[in-house]
This record gives C-alpha cells, sequence and structure tokens, in this order.
C-alpha cells in the first residue's frame, strides 16, 4: 500500500525534512516560507493537502522526519481529511515523528465538541497538541519556532534526545474532566 | 446665506476625506485661485467649512454649486453608497441612436412633467457614462437636496444604476428614464452592491471572459512561479488542474466584486413519503439570497480548493421559503467539478415530522 515510511531512506547530512498536511493550503505556505529560513539546519518543506502522498514523487522525496497535520477548528471537513489522512502513516511515525497543529481554537465559531476530539485523537496517538495563531505573522513566528524544536529532536540532530524520548514529555494529555459538559 | 446651503455643505465637508477635498475643489473650479489658496487643508474640519462657508457667500453660489460639487465627489468615489442595477427592455427602433443631448432634453422634460418641483443635474462622465443627480421636491416644497438620488446610465446599453431612491420616487423615474431613452419598460437587474464599478463590470460583462479553447493547458512560462527551492508542493498536479477548472469557469483575472446576487426560484417538492407536500398545487416559492465581500472570488476559491461543499463561513447563503407548512430547512451546497452548476439541496421537513424530507435540487447555472 502507498503508506508513508519513516525509515526507509537515509537521512541528509545537518537536513531536517518537515512534511506539513492541511486540507485548506493556506497556513502551510506561510508556516513554511518561514521554516526554510532557518539558518542552523537544512529545512525541507514538504506540502500536502491530505494524504496519500502521489507515488510519481516517491523516488524524488527525501525522508519525512516530522508530520505536521494542520487543523483548522472551524471546518469539520478540516479534522475529517486529517482523520482520513491517518490511515496512511505506517505506525512507525507515531513514535515521536507525528504532530498536530490546531488554529483557529478561540474562534466563537468552532464548537468544544471538536477540539476535544481533536484532543482525544492527539492523546490516543501519543502525539503533541499544539495551538497556532495564523494570522499575524508573529504567531506564524512563534508557531514556526516551536516546530522546529521538535522537528530537530525528530531528525536526530539534537544529541541525546530523541523523538521517542521527548513524545513522552510532549504528547497530549486528556484533561480527567473532558468528557464532562462545560458551563456553556 | 440659505440654511440648506450651509447644511449641505457641511455635509459635505464632513463626507469628503481631508486628503482628497483639495483635489475635489479644484475641479469644481467655482473659486478663484486666490481663494484656493487661502484655504488650509490641515485646519479641521469645522475650520475648513466655516472657511468655505465664508468664500461661498463671496462668491454668492448657490444650492445648486454646492450640489455640483457633491456630485464631482460622488463621480470619483462610485464605490460608495448602496448601488441597484435596471435593465431597459424592449427598444423601440431609435433606443440605439439616442445621444446625449437628445437624452438629457428629454429626461430633464419627462421629469419635470411629472413631479413639479424637482432640480436635476446631468454630467457626461469621460467613460460614456452618464451621471444624473435628481433632489426631490413636491408640489408644495422645494427640492430637498440633502437626500438626492444619483443615477448612472450608459447611453445606447440598456443598464441604468440606480442609488437611494426611495418606492415613492421610482415610478416617477422609471418612467422618465424609459421615455428619454425610448426603451418600453424597465425591470430590476437584481444586482446591488456598494461597488458600482463591480455592479458594472458584471452586468456589462466588462470583465476577464473565458473562452473555450481546445488545449487548455497552461503555458509553462506564464505559471512558473519561483518559490524556494526547499519547499515543495507533494500534490502540485491535482492542484494545478483544480486551478485551471476554476480559472475556466471564472477566468483567471479579477473578478467584480459582487456583494449580493438574489435568486426567485418556484419548484415543486418530490418526497414520497411526505404527502402533504407533494399534494400542494402551488409551487414552492423561494428566494436564495448569496451575501459576501467577494462573491465571484469565493466560489472561484471553493473551486480550486477542490472542496464539493461551498464554504458556508465565506459565502452567507439564505433561503427563504415561502409557505407557511415548512418548519426546518436545512441546505447543502455543492458545486460540481466544472464550476458551473451550483447545486443545492433542500431539505425541508413540516411540522410534525420528524425526518427531513428531500426537495427537487435547486440548480443554478453560474453564468
Amino acid at each position: 500500500m502507498s503508506l508513508l515510511k519513516p525509515f526507509s531512506k537515509l537521512p541528509g547530512l545537518n537536513t531536517a525534512n518537515i512534511l506539513l498536511v492541511e486540507s485548506e493550503e493556506q497556513f502551510q505556505q506561510s508556516l513554511a516560507d518561514v521554516l526554510v529560513e532557518e539558518t542552523s539546519v537544512t529545512v525541507n518543506v514538504r506540502l500536502a493537502k491530505s494524504l496519500p502522498l502521489p507515488m510519481e514523487n516517491d523516488e524524488s522525496r527525501p525522508r519525512i522526519d516530522l508530520v505536521v497535520f494542520i487543523i483548522n477548528l472551524t471546518s469539520e471537513l478540516s479534522l475529517q481529511s486529517a482523520e482520513a489522512s491517518l490511515k496512511y502513516l505506517d505506525p512507525g511515525y507515531f513514535l515521536g515523528k507525528v504532530c498536530f497543529m490546531v488554529t483557529n481554537a478561540r474562534n466563537a465559531s468552532a464548537p468544544a465538541e471538536r477540539l476535544d476530539a481533536v484532543r482525544k485523537l492527539a492523546a490516543s496517538l501519543h502525539c503533541p497538541l499544539l495551538f497556532a495563531e495564523n494570522q499575524t505573522p508573529d504567531g506564524v513566528a512563534s508557531a514556526t519556532e516551536r516546530l522546529l524544536t521538535i522537528l530537530k529532536v525528530a531528525a536526530g540532530l539534537v544529541p541525546i534526545a530523541t523523538g521517542l524520548y521527548v513524545s513522552n514529555l510532549t504528547r497530549c494529555t486528556l484533561p480527567l474532566d473532558i468528557d464532562q459538559p462545560s458551563f456553556d | 446665506m440659505d440654511n440648506t446651503v450651509k447644511r449641505l455643505l457641511e455635509r459635505l465637508v464632513r463626507r469628503i476625506p481631508s486628503r482628497m477635498l483639495k483635489t475635489t475643489l479644484d475641479k469644481w473650479s467655482r473659486l478663484t485661485a486666490t481663494q484656493r489658496q487661502s484655504i488650509d487643508y490641515t485646519e479641521s474640519k469645522w475650520a475648513l467649512t466655516e472657511k468655505l462657508l465664508a468664500i461661498c457667500e463671496e462668491n454668492e453660489l448657490t444650492v445648486k454649486h454646492i450640489a455640483e460639487l457633491e456630485m464631482i465627489h460622488v463621480i470619483e468615489n462610485p464605490n460608495l453608497g448602496m448601488w441597484h442595477a435596471f435593465q431597459l427592455m424592449d427598444p423601440q427602433g431609435d433606443a440605439h441612436s439616442v445621444e446625449l443631448t437628445q437624452f438629457k432634453e428629454q429626461f430633464k422634460s419627462h421629469l419635470s412633467e411629472l413631479i413639479r418641483h424637482v432640480s436635476i443635474k446631468i454630467k457626461k462622465h469621460t467613460d460614456e457614462a452618464v451621471w444624473i443627480r435628481i433632489a426631490w421636491g413636491d408640489t408644495f416644497s422645494r427640492p430637498n437636496h440633502l437626500k438626492p438620488t444619483y443615477v448612472v446610465h450608459y447611453l445606447q446599453t440598456p443598464y441604468v444604476f440606480l442609488s437611494s431612491l426611495t418606492s415613492k420616487q421610482k415610478p416617477l423615474l422609471s418612467q422618465a428614464l424609459v421615455l428619454s431613452t425610448r426603451y418600453q419598460a424597465i425591470k430590476d437587474a437584481n444586482l446591488s452592491g456598494r461597488k458600482l464599478t463591480a455592479i458594472r463590470d458584471l452586468l456589462m460583462k466588462q470583465y476577464l471572459q473565458v473562452f473555450p479553447t481546445k488545449f487548455p493547458s497552461p503555458l509553462a512560462e506564464r505559471n512558473r512561479v519561483v518559490s524556494n527551492l526547499h519547499i515543495e508542493k507533494e500534490q502540485a498536479g491535482s492542484a494545478a488542474n483544480r486551478h485551471q477548472m476554476a480559472c475556466e469557469a471564472f477566468g483567471d483575472g479579477l473578478l467584480p466584486q459582487l456583494q449580493s446576487a438574489v435568486y426567485k426560484l418556484e419548484t415543486k417538492f418530490r418526497d414520497h413519503t411526505n404527502k402533504t407536500m407533494t399534494e400542494r398545487d402551488e409551487p414552492f416559492r423561494c428566494v436564495v439570497k448569496f451575501a459576501s465581500t467577494n462573491l465571484l472570488e469565493s466560489l472561484r476559491h471553493s473551486a480550486s480548493s477542490g472542496t464539493q461543499k461551498v464554504l458556508k463561513t465565506v459565502i452567507r447563503i439564505t433561503i427563504i421559503v415561502f409557505c407557511k407548512e415548512v418548519s426546518y430547512v436545512t441546505i447543502t451546497w455543492y458545486v460540481t467539478k466544472s464550476c458551473r452548476i451550483l447545486t443545492a439541496s433542500l431539505q425541508v421537513s413540516t411540522r410534525g415530522h420528524q425526518s427531513p424530507g428531500r426537495n427537487s435540487h435547486i440548480v443554478m447555472l453560474l453564468h
């Protein structure tokens, strides 16, 4: 099947490759523009709308160190597309090489159930859940910084730390009262 | 000085932004050079108003002159205020050869016949548009210059754009327009919005039109977007396809900024489980209203982003169904792959009915 495998290719020298998966294809472009400005490491960004990735690119695609699913909380379609794409990842990725990034969490039109659903998803997969603000350049810059921290570990560029080790610390945990109705 | 002149001038100075005041006054050319130089545009609006009032008194300017100034300002900024488009129907023999002086005379005489006190100003703009400013009075009162109606007509086309017209004034104006342009009727073109340029472009088809081509793939040179070498799109092929399809339907140029479109619809209900609705004699009447900051751009974007369902956050679509039995309506919209047909699946449920039934599809062709 067309699963994306984490260790089937050789890594590049001082290189980190990140795959941004977003059904709306908006935020990923601005993130990518800031990510490639990183100087200490060569960052290659691959952008996709959903998985599976087209087979034609299999040869030219480098080893993907981190897969980031960008979910827009105001759109149900975004969440569904991300969930459907999860099937096309080799289980090896879930040991510290997958991350969820959520935008528009403070938007009034985003229902609370959707955020809970994303939290449960991230917690069940032992992945970190990041919240990002995508409208201002400052928001994009801070989201990029956080992604870079996780990316460098996942790419093996930080001595002693591995993705699996760090994911024990960064993975999403569910608050104990997540299934209880909220006040509003 | 007359009170109306004062009020009109005050209101006008308030409305015109300070940076445009100088150019507008220069265009007006009712002030002498010394007077123009004596105005300090960095003063507050209140001080400017006082200065201008003094100058106008000096020059003995009347309401008509101030109305001229207002007209200049509106012509320069057509994208303020709410415009409604109308279309003239059934041209008579010489409708296509009506020229400016004839139109002006006819319009003024017809409208003055219909209503005793009315003040009309007609001006021809450089781009073939005739601008008319009408201040309405009635048999007992002078024309009210504080609530003028603006009309834009393109000679030898059947299109007219109106702004600020009350329902009482509408039949009078329609009559005058129809008679002076040598058509037989006028109807609402159902296009309205704040941007006159957008409505005009749409109605008169002055946007980048799309023609069917035999080899639709775009030129590779044109699409070479030099982006960073380190960023690569995985699904660039299918993204390009979708973009191409959206461009085939909407064109890839700047689209007129349509903000509201209303469709009136009569349809029949078709659901075997719901006898009360199918056995109605009268057709189901609906009004569908699209509203967005830029309707066509939103549709083009939703087509190129591949979502089959139109993004509801971008376009507000309201359907009002005229039927007393209907208590609950859900609407789902689909744009077909060719972007030409917008389909709505309307689910309507009647009182006492728990499960919504299915209506016949409302299909709208996008041009």
